[in-house]
């Protein structure tokens, strides 16, 4: 399974909840596979998918899932820290794991060599830290979001590949206006 | 403690009611402050890039944010600032403690603070220059602004403005 195929197979899911999706490829699969308001999709700032859905969580009572890879959770990986000692219940973490930077080539990272981002969240202090499959994800990502007591971390091992895709033709503005509206923050549209 | 109290009261009148820092000694009391603080959300965070995101979060759930933090977490930050802040219109509060400023005893300090200003006029960010307690008045009004003109904006908060604040 790849990241178009596991985004796919999401879709149910990610329907009903607020979505910070990584840039780049990720959102722009997203995107063609079935564009939402509720869906943020960040046009710049790699790394920061896990902290915007983190703040987002602190913010309001919405569950929120942060669709991060694996070569943004590296460039960030002191986000593990913060979400194990500060994440509430409302947050969701899916790392796409795909060993690779999917956006600029397929190169390898290094959970493609010995880093486990499962044991590093487990000790950055992550409770509730889940490592599947591709196939296995719907599941346990629904498992997650209908726990009303505890964050998770779920960590989606999928193989590497992408498929031919467009730039998000939505200018940020409007990303952000129509978000802000399905969580209630504006009044004026 | 005066000093820190009277910047944390005139955050809170502006509206701010979301900070998260990256400590420094200068912002030490403020931190004090904020964590026995039931009204507004505070948070340490490890780093300000990352800062950066928790605030941008923040904004979208209706919330208006602070990042509290050295003048060099500005260097950790510019791609966030531009690239999500900025690139999304996001009104958000640096509360700068300003390093290397006259007053500073660590000279190593003194770098960053010769770019700092340079840096934030280079990315069109509004600066409030605290260097008496009376510029502290004009914080409630500029915070207003940041919202008004959908942007970051900058307290910067000189080192000797500070450094007797015990």
């Amino acid at each position: 399974m790849n990241r178009f195929e596991l985004l796919n197979n999401l879709q149910n899911i990610l329907n009903d909840n607020l979505v910070i999706c990584n840039i780049g490829l990720p959102s722009q699969e997203l995107y063609k596979i079935n564009d939402q308001s509720n869906f943020f999709y960040m046009l710049g700032s790699m790394g920061l998918s896990s902290s915007i859905g983190l703040g987002l969580s602190l913010s309001q009572t919405k569950q929120v899932i942060s669709i991060d890879g694996d070569g943004s959770v590296l460039m960030n990986m002191n986000t593990l820290a913060t979400i194990g000692n500060r994440a509430p219940s409302n947050y969701t973490l899916l790392i796409i794991d795909n060993g690779s930077y999917g956006s600029t080539g397929d190169q390898r990272t290094f959970t493609d060599e010995k880093t486990s981002l499962k044991d590093v969240a487990i000790g950055a202090g992550c409770k509730k830290v889940i490592e599947c499959s591709g196939e296995e994800t719907a599941n346990e990502l629904s498992k997650a979001i209908d726990d009303k007591n505890n964050s998770y971390v779920i960590i989606s091992k999928i193989n590497s590949g992408n498929v031919k895709i467009d730039p998000i033709p939505l200018n940020p503005i409007t990303i952000r206006d129509r978000f802000r509206k399905f969580i209630g923050s504006v009044k004026y549209l | 403690m005066k000093i820190s109290k009277k910047i944390v009261d005139n955050l809170k009148k502006g509206g701010v009611d979301f900070y998260v820092s990256v400590p420094c000694k200068l912002l030490a009391n403020m931190i004090d402050i904020l964590e026995k603080d039931k009204d507004i959300y505070y948070s340490a965070v490890p780093r300000e890039e990352e800062g950066m995101g928790i605030c941008a979060g923040a904004y979208l759930g209706d919330k208006f944010p602070c990042i509290m933090m050295q003048n060099t977490g500005i260097g950790n930050s510019v791609n966030a600032i531009v690239s999500l802040l900025q690139l999304y219109q996001m009104p958000v509060i640096f509360l700068i403690s300003y390093r290397g400023t006259p007053g500073e005893p660590v000279g190593a300090q003194g770098g960053m603070a010769k770019v700092t200003e340079d840096i934030l006029q280079t990315l069109r960010i509004p600066m409030l220059h605290c260097s008496s307690v009376k510029d502290i008045d004009k914080i409630p009004t500029f915070s207003n602004h940041a919202k008004v003109v959908e942007s970051p904006v900058a307290i910067l908060c000189d080192f000797n403005l500070m450094k007797d604040d015990r």
